[in-house]
């Protein structure tokens, strides 16, 4: 145990003393999470679609009675996608090209349809063969219904003013012919002028019932229109940055990274400086020497990873920004955190100690950590088997753990699954970074 | 009869295909200084690595209970650490009682420089003297040196076989490996090796 110490001690030592490194190793995991965010957020940036307005909608619609801008409706329901106003031509050559991923066209006479409020107009969606084909899909579709939602209070209030007609009476018009109606309310007030009989009696009934239930029309059309109805509340969600998963990926990747480069810089420096012979003349044994390296990853990551989960901490705290457990959890986090370097510490000593040569020994880390990681990204139901691969290496572990600890209403149980699966991946590892530390003297 | 200090039964060593020692028996005796003598890729540091237990031998075993202390040909200590902190950091893990004291010994015996200058920026022959410093930790009663003095001035070469020999008066013994004909003289008994075996090759004809 003390020549662990004191090796640890060493090794804090010679990393203390080697600015640039540690420098590269602190930037280089917080730029590869920046490049991460990068494409993660061009993933979800808006697609571009081509807008064809074959019926020449003027600036201004008028449905139902009620006024709309054409462009600010655009704006105002194109937050899904980007609409290009382009001819039918170029539009479908871009689709071709690959320049739009859709194109929505306006066909003629639509304006005439939907100004009717009887016949439902329709637009036409085509989309291309790539992969965002399905997510357009849908995004168009919400569109859709955005702008259904939109033009649904105009159709309402068109219906509604038929209904009142029948209430009340007076002049109207329908697809062009115009008519008086006398109305409930004013067949009511005859009725009541007219000998008492019961085929009045049963008239005037009808007439009741019928004021009272056109009276509910407007609510009734409503709630045809919109059976359930979505409300967002504003609240203090967290922005994409601060989201657990941003979090849990940060801390496993920068662990991950840091650790896996340190165990084998540090495992292979041994050999490059001479001084495993040294060391292995009964002075520290093999599992000393692994154990050493082990703790130096397990050290290092715990402050990096604990830095980095404080200062989310800190920023969820002073943002008063819900969800999430920043301060009663970091025990737990920390706890994860530490098991996690210390897996790929093992893991980044036996690189090092197969790699023999410190520089051989961060390249192959770097080349190794990368698809570690990203295999870890894939989601389980993306790519079956880079998902199994995943479960082999501590990066998948190590999120899941970091997530649970840091989010979950009842963490237990995936902390210890992810805890067992680590300590597994640990011990195998180990056991081959002991077998290859001793050729490294040879 | 005198039992020896460190003893070697049948020890060889290969790397791969390569047979870098060649099945080979050695005794050291108390008093006893050996030199080992052959051109490069004799075998020698094989066999000096094997004695101090700092590489297993494919066969055979050593044994010993004296300590041993080890000057390999390249020097060993860590580069971003200064002398007196690699002295004190191996004097820690060869369980010295009083480290600082005896890494401050050390530095004054070599004359090594005491500042906090990393050892990697000292000069080769003070990395040397470092390295020689490094094998005197524990005090050992066997001393095995791979070429201890090449890269050292005349000064400093008799400086070490000073320290070398005063532990030989000691009842200690040395065993070194030279390619230095003029060192040879501090032996009392020399084992040539060649291609990886003790051979009864005069040293003349195996230079020749």
């Amino acid at each position: 145990m003390t020549a662990v110490l004191l090796l640890l001690r060493k090794d804090l030592r010679v990393l203390r003393r080697s600015p640039v490194i540690l420098g590269a190793l602190l930037a280089y995991p917080i730029v590869i999470a920046l490049l991460v965010g990068l494409v993660a957020g061009y993933a979800s940036a808006k697609p571009r679609v081509a807008f064809v307005d074959e019926d020449h909608l003027p600036n201004v619609v008028a449905v139902g009675g009620h006024r709309f801008h054409i462009q600010t409706v655009i704006d105002d329901v194109a937050k899904q996608v980007t609409l290009v106003r382009l001819s039918p031509r170029e539009a479908a050559r871009q689709l071709a090209d690959g320049k739009v991923v859709a194109t929505i066209t306006v066909p003629p006479g639509f304006l005439g349809d939907l100004q009717t409020t009887v016949r439902s107009p329709s637009l036409i969606l085509q989309t291309g063969s790539g992969g965002l084909s399905p997510r357009v899909t849908e995004q168009v579709q919400a569109l859709v219904y955005q702008l259904n939602g939109k033009l649904q209070v105009g159709y309402i209030s068109a219906n509604l003013v038929f209904v009142r007609l029948l209430l009340h009476g007076g002049e109207g018009s329908f697809l062009g012919r115009h008519f008086n109606v006398l109305g409930l309310e004013r067949t009511q007030a005859e009725l009541a002028k007219l000998p008492q009989n019961k085929r009045v009696d049963a008239i005037a009934h009808f007439v009741r019932v019928a004021r009272a239930g056109l009276a509910q029309t407007g609510a009734a059309l409503k709630a045809t229109a919109n059976p359930i109805t979505l409300r967002q509340a504003k609240t203090h969600g967290r922005t994409w940055l601060l989201s657990a998963q941003v979090q849990s990926y940060g801390i496993a990747l920068t662990v991950t990274f840091l650790a896996l480069l340190l165990a084998a810089g540090a495992a292979a420096a041994e050999h490059d400086e001479g001084t495993i012979g040294r060391l292995r003349r009964g002075l520290v044994s093999l599992s000393e020497l692994v154990w050493a390296k082990i703790a130096l990853a397990a050290v290092v990551g715990l402050a990096l990873g604990g830095a980095i989960a404080i200062v989310f901490g800190i920023v969820v705290e002073s943002g008063g920004i819900t969800g999430g457990e920043p301060w009663s959890r970091l025990p737990l986090l920390l706890a994860g955190v530490v098991l996690a370097a210390a897996v790929v510490g093992a893991a980044g000593t036996l690189l090092g100690a197969l790699a023999r040569e410190a520089r051989t020994a961060s390249l192959l880390a770097v080349l190794v950590v990368l698809p570690v990681v990203f295999l870890g990204l894939v989601p389980r139901g993306a790519l079956g088997l880079a998902y199994w691969v995943s479960l082999f290496l501590p990066f998948a572990h190590a999120y899941r753990l970091f997530d649970a600890a840091l989010y979950s209403t009842h963490p237990w149980h995936t902390v210890a699954v992810e805890g067992a699966w680590l300590l597994g991946l640990g011990l195998a590892f180990g056991g081959l970074a002991r077998r290859a530390v001793r050729t490294l003297s040879a | 009869m005198t039992s020896p200090l460190l003893r070697a039964l049948r020890i060889a060593r290969r790397f791969g295909e390569v047979e870098a020692l060649a099945v080979t028996d050695f005794e050291l005796l108390p008093g006893e200084s050996v030199a080992l003598v052959g051109p490069n890729g004799a075998g020698k540091s094989t066999l000096l690595a094997i004695l101090a237990g700092a590489l297993e031998p494919s066969e055979g075993s050593v044994e010993t209970h004296a300590r041993i202390g080890w000057v390999p040909q390249r020097p060993a200590h860590y580069g971003r650490l200064s002398a007196r902190e690699n002295l004190e950091l191996f004097a820690r893990l060869e369980g010295e009682r009083d480290p600082g004291r005896r890494a401050r010994d050390l530095i004054e015996r070599f004359s090594l420089p005491a500042g906090e200058r990393p050892s990697s920026e000292l000069s080769v022959g003070n990395r040397q003297r470092l390295n020689v410093a490094l094998s005197l930790l524990g005090d050992p009663r066997v001393l095995l040196l791979d070429e201890p003095t090449a890269a050292l001035d005349p000064g400093q070469r008799r400086r070490v076989w000073e320290v070398v020999t005063a532990l030989r008066g000691e009842g200690g013994a040395i065993c070194f490996a030279t390619q230095n004909l003029e060192e040879v003289g501090h032996a009392d008994r020399v084992l040539v090796l060649q291609d990886g075996r003790v051979t009864s090759s005069s040293i003349d004809e195996v230079f020749a």
